[in-house]
């Protein structure tokens, strides 16, 4: 496999999923071609300004923006449907349509939802 | 051969995923090498000592896997986090007092191994 897509479904901070998907697309960004889908409540990782020290938790904002190489696309559908299109969002993330979201999970080899 | 890798995050019990690995990673022996990707709660699946009573013991499975080939690794941090850990000796194929023989508590950088050298992925998640 030369490239992994992985899709997280789930909101940030209500489970260790979204963590657990960053943490592992960040490992494999030294063998493959790595990009992370957020869908459904798993766009609520896009937004910006997240703070976490009172949950005592990681702030997973930060692990985005400090691998900016890591391939974020953002399923817009989902941003509207929770009125979270037009609000801020981490500025490094790629806002995608639902033609071009699936368009990127076929083109990668394999898909990975945790 | 062809490989396959299975990434596992459910505890056993919670759902059939421990189960539908098995006979996955069973079925696929004949012909592909197999790995198990143990991960987030996944990392409960190997524990002995399991007893359900009307369940079958996924731990047992997983061994019974692992007898026959099967690479069955769990990631480090998720394990330390639910309280397994590594120790410096492997005993019968493990590293881990709490684990079933021929399954070891690995880095997190072996599931990016795993996926880059496999042909076929399958991800079993709620």
């Amino acid at each position: 496999m030369k490239s992994v897509f992985y899709l997280l479904d789930t909101a940030p901070y209500g489970s260790e999923k979204a963590f657990g998907i960053l943490n592992a697309a960040t490992v494999c960004l030294n063998e493959m071609s790595v990009t992370v889908g957020l869908y459904g409540d798993g766009v609520y990782l896009a937004a910006a300004g997240q703070d976490s020290k009172k949950l005592g938790v990681p702030n997973l904002s930060d692990i985005l923006y400090a691998y900016g190489e890591l391939r974020v696309l953002v399923h817009e559908p989902s941003l509207v449907e929770r009125n979270l299109f037009g609000e801020n969002l981490i500025e490094t993330l790629e806002l995608t349509d639902e033609e071009n979201f699936f368009e990127a999970m076929e083109s990668s080899d394999c898909v990975v939802l945790l | 051969m062809k490989t396959l890798t299975i990434v596992l995050t459910d505890g056993p019990y919670i759902s059939e995923y421990a189960e539908i690995a098995y006979k996955l990673a069973d079925a696929a022996l004949k012909k592909y090498n197999v790995n198990i990707f143990l991960y987030l709660d996944g990392v409960h699946i190997p524990k002995k000592g399991q007893n359900p009573s009307v369940f079958t013991n996924a731990g047992q499975l997983f061994s019974r896997l692992a007898e026959k080939g099967v690479v069955i690794r769990a990631c480090a941090r998720c394990a330390g986090a639910r309280g397994y850990t590594p120790e410096k000796d492997i005993i019968n194929g493990s590293n881990c007092k709490d684990y079933f023989p021929g399954i070891k508590i690995t880095s997190i950088y072996e599931l990016s191994e795993m996926l880059s050298k496999s042909d076929r992925v399958v991800s079993l998640s709620r």
